[in-house]
């Protein structure tokens, strides 16, 4: 006989519910015997009502006073029996002091979201305008996660064996360009796989899928009359759950399968699916933003407050959570553990992750709390953790983020140097060595490792690749701020005119950036990222903040994959390249010599003799390494027993061609060209390389890569 | 909803008329466990079944490691192109053999 344990069954009734006392943990709902347990934390609120309803309703069923006896601690909690998981939502009303200066923002009249909600409904369909009025916009659901994985797990590829590829889940198959059956959506991703596959990328970087409100902040375009909202989505409502109106299911309260399905999905085609999340702050805004969840339910704890009862505004967005408060830490833990063992997520990349080293005064901490809970957390060991190593404050921590051995960056440095160099600037080629070797200036001392650098030239924030070559100054008029919004420090170089061009000169010199651009990219140690599109030249117009653009400017145009499968073909090629060359993937700075070589060394237009002086625009790097376990398609040779792979990469950003003398190699064995972006009728070819003789004549603004062959 | 069961073709089949969500979803399943046996194939047919939440999904989930511990062929028919597609990207597809009728039912003895 099975038994029946004594708390399945209820021992009061409530607002015509039968209840019994909960569990305080785990916070938010779960799922006890005969019916769900809700539980939520408040420090200051004095009593607490949960409030029912049934799905889409705009008023409550039940309103549930949690009684004396349902309290522990700073914890109310409380089974109600019989509901409807599937047609119910909740929320919670909190009493207690209205004190500003003191903290406390606490008002019953509101009905406030669960933190912990693992699914969120109200705003299921994007775009559709909210009724601003609803007693509960936000409206906190029942998820099962019984999702069946069957043998799946998450990846776990070294750092440095990633190619990352950033993207907005929206933004990639919204145009009708993109031929997918769900546009805009998670399916619509998941539709995109083989081509991702086929690109060669292993991880994607998702732009935020927590649920946000892409009405925050909307307002109309003060010229045009355009509805802008805030479209990437770096402001949170809920943490734990999926944006639903990204979801093609999401009206049937289904985006939590539909997420999972597509993790699924990516690990099967071998890709790792990397987050990013935002946990600076919060949708809550400033005194003057919404009440819809943490500052009702207790301000104090969750937002860092100024001695007036101020936010804090490190983030740039009006208000600042407060990552070190213990409560709020845990949440963060909560969260991060609940995607990596529910959702099977491989990475996270923490916006503006200074801020979570700061203390509840704003301080930066010496060691945080948060960082190393995180880096140290036995269910997140496998997860890659990835830092936007700075914050609006002012804090600017690449390369002495507090990272316990265990934090990669987003590397600044590197994307400001290889941009630089890439248009021209002279004084370069000292810290691009530093950079295309996975910045040991930056990480070494620390003992960090070059794997700890994510390499990128571009991402979501700023110019395309495409712009980064066409256009000198930012063009933001469609975002409705006169210009003045987005970075000015863009490195730019529009090759010879703003824009649009017909000129086929400048045109060929774009193309030809761009590939420049890409093979430093993927020839430098460490994490390479790319920006969505960019490897078929994707553009904005110009535009280097689309924030509130939901329209064609940030929407990605499939249409381009076609004109522009040239360089397409070569980015693809480069990655593929990449991923058989080991030499370009050691994670080390000390790694010993090869059979051939030295593990790393520069040239210049003679070999071994690299021009550091400020006049230089030209440098050549060499890896090279003995690799015990050639990996598949690998294209290392036999040097005795041992493999060694070599590849010589030449950059010349000079204005003018200029003879390259390669090192010399041992007898019975050639370089081989594989890449060189000055040939434009053949910038690439893999199948059958040339064989380079002791030297080349590199044209101007141009590079190429190199491999050691035996005859 | 309205269940109605038959024999078509050599499999049992159960035929379902009207929504299936959390509300209707218990029934289904009682149904279901009074009437699966080990001997024959179980069809589903889904014919007039214009949706299914995600509680019904789960349902056809459990019915199918059910059936597939009693070593028991389960196949569902008349899926309605809306369902068939939320099963899809959600993955609860792939679980499944499916048939478009009753009369594409390959003959079971």
């Amino acid at each position: 006989m099975q038994l029946e344990r004594i708390d399945s069954l209820p021992t009061d009734e409530i607002s015509g519910l039968r209840v019994r006392p909960g569990k305080p943990l785990p916070f938010g709902v779960s799922h006890a015997p005969n019916g769900l347990n809700f539980s939520i934390y408040t420090s200051a609120g004095t009593a607490c009502t949960l409030v029912l309803f049934r799905r889409g309703e705009e008023q409550p069923f039940a309103e549930l006073p949690f009684p004396a006896h349902y309290r522990i601690g700073d914890v109310f909690c409380m089974v109600v029996f019989d509901l409807d998981y599937e047609g119910i939502e909740y929320g919670f009303r909190i009493d207690g002091p209205q004190d500003p200066v003191a903290g406390h923002r606490f008002d019953a009249s509101k009905v406030l979201m669960d933190p912990y909600a693992r699914a969120i409904s109200g705003r299921d369909q994007w775009g559709e305008a909210p009724n601003w009025q609803a007693l509960y916009p936000y409206r906190a659901c029942v998820s099962l996660d019984d999702f069946d994985w069957e043998a799946e797990r998450p990846l776990e590829i070294p750092s440095q064996d990633l190619v990352v590829y950033e993207a907005h889940v929206r933004a990639y198959t919204q145009s009708d360009s993109s031929g997918v059956k769900h546009p805009g959506t998670y399916a619509g991703l998941v539709e995109k796989i083989p081509y991702l596959k086929d690109l060669g990328v292993n991880a994607i970087e998702l732009m935020p899928i927590y649920e946000f409100d892409e009405f925050e902040n909307s307002r109309l375009h003060p010229d045009t009359g355009e509805l802008l909202y805030n479209f990437w989505g770096y402001s949170t409502v809920g943490f734990f759950a999926p944006k639903a109106n990204f979801a093609a299911t999401g009206r049937f309260g289904m985006q939590v399968d539909e997420f999972k399905q597509l993790v699924k999905s990516f690990h099967r085609a071998g890709i790792e699916v990397i987050l990013d999340v935002v946990f600076n702050h919060t949708a809550e805004g400033n005194e003057h933003g919404p009440t819809l969840s943490f500052k009702g339910l207790d301000n104090k704890t969750y937002y860092m407050l100024t001695p007036e009862g101020y936010y804090f505004n490190f983030s740039g967005t009006g208000n600042t959570l407060n990552c070190n408060n213990p409560i709020v830490r845990n949440l963060v833990l909560d969260c991060l553990r609940y995607w990596a063992a529910e959702y099977h997520i491989d990475g996270f990349r923490f916006d503006l992750a200074t801020i979570l080293g700061r203390d509840p005064w704003g301080a930066p901490l010496p060691n945080p709390p948060l960082l190393e809970s995180l880096a140290f957390d036995p269910i997140l060991s496998s997860c890659k953790l990835i830092a936007e190593a700075w914050d609006a404050g002012g804090l600017y921590q690449v390369g002495t983020f507090p990272a316990f051995g265990r934090w990669g960056e987003w590397n600044g440095k590197y994307r400001d140097c290889l941009r630089r160099y890439l248009k021209g600037d002279g004084a370069q080629v000292g810290q691009l060595a530093q950079r295309v070797q996975g910045s040991p200036d930056l990480y070494q001392p620390s003992g960090r490792s070059p794997a700890t650098s994510v390499n990128f030239i571009t991402c979501h924030d700023g110019f395309t690749l495409a712009d980064l070559v066409s256009y000198n100054d930012k063009h933001n008029e469609a975002n409705g701020e006169g210009n003045r919004d987005g970075g000015d420090d863009n490195y730019s170089w529009n090759c010879g005119a703003e824009g649009w061009t017909d000129n086929p000169g400048i045109q060929a010199l774009r193309l030809r950036q761009s590939m420049n651009a890409m093979v430093m990219l993927l020839t430098s140690r460490g994490t390479p990222m790319l920006l969505m599109g960019d490897e078929f030249g994707r553009s904005q117009h110009g535009n280097n903040n689309a924030y509130c653009l939901d329209s064609a400017i940030s929407w990605v145009d499939w249409t381009l994959l076609q004109e522009n499968a040239q360089l397409h073909d070569f980015v693809r090629g480069l990655i593929h390249f990449r991923h058989a060359h080991p030499a370009l993937r050691v994670n080390r700075f000390d790694a010993p010599p090869s059979n051939l070589f030295p593990d790393c060394s520069f040239h210049g237009v003679n070999a071994w003799q690299p021009d550091w002086s400020a006049d230089s625009r030209q440098l050549a790097w060499m890896f090279s390494t003995n690799s015990d376990s050639q990996p598949a398609g690998g294209d290392t040779v036999d040097v005795g027993t041992v493999d060694v792979d070599t590849v010589y990469v030449a950059s010349n950003m000079a204005h003018y061609a200029s003879w390259f003398s390669f090192p010399d190699l041992p007898a019975g064995f050639r370089w081989h060209l594989c890449f060189n972006t000055g040939n434009g009728d053949q910038p690439f070819d893999l199948s059958q390389p040339a064989q380079g003789d002791g030297g080349i004549l590199l044209g101007d603004r141009s590079v190429l890569v190199l491999t050691a062959k035996p005859v | 909803m309205n269940l109605t069961s038959s024999t078509v073709n050599g499999w049992f089949a159960i035929h379902v008329d009207g929504q299936v969500d959390s509300k209707t979803v218990t029934s289904l399943r009682d149904f279901i466990d009074e009437q699966i046996t080990e001997q024959q194939p179980v069809v589903l047919d889904l014919t007039k079944v214009p949706f299914m939440s995600s509680a019904g999904l789960r349902t056809l989930l459990t019915l199918h490691r059910r059936t597939q511990q009693l070593s028991t062929d389960l196949a569902l028919v008349g899926l309605v192109e809306g369902i068939a597609e939320t099963m899809r990207v959600t993955g609860f597809y792939d679980y499944f053999v499916i048939y478009p009728d009753l009369a594409a039912l390959p003959g079971r003895s």
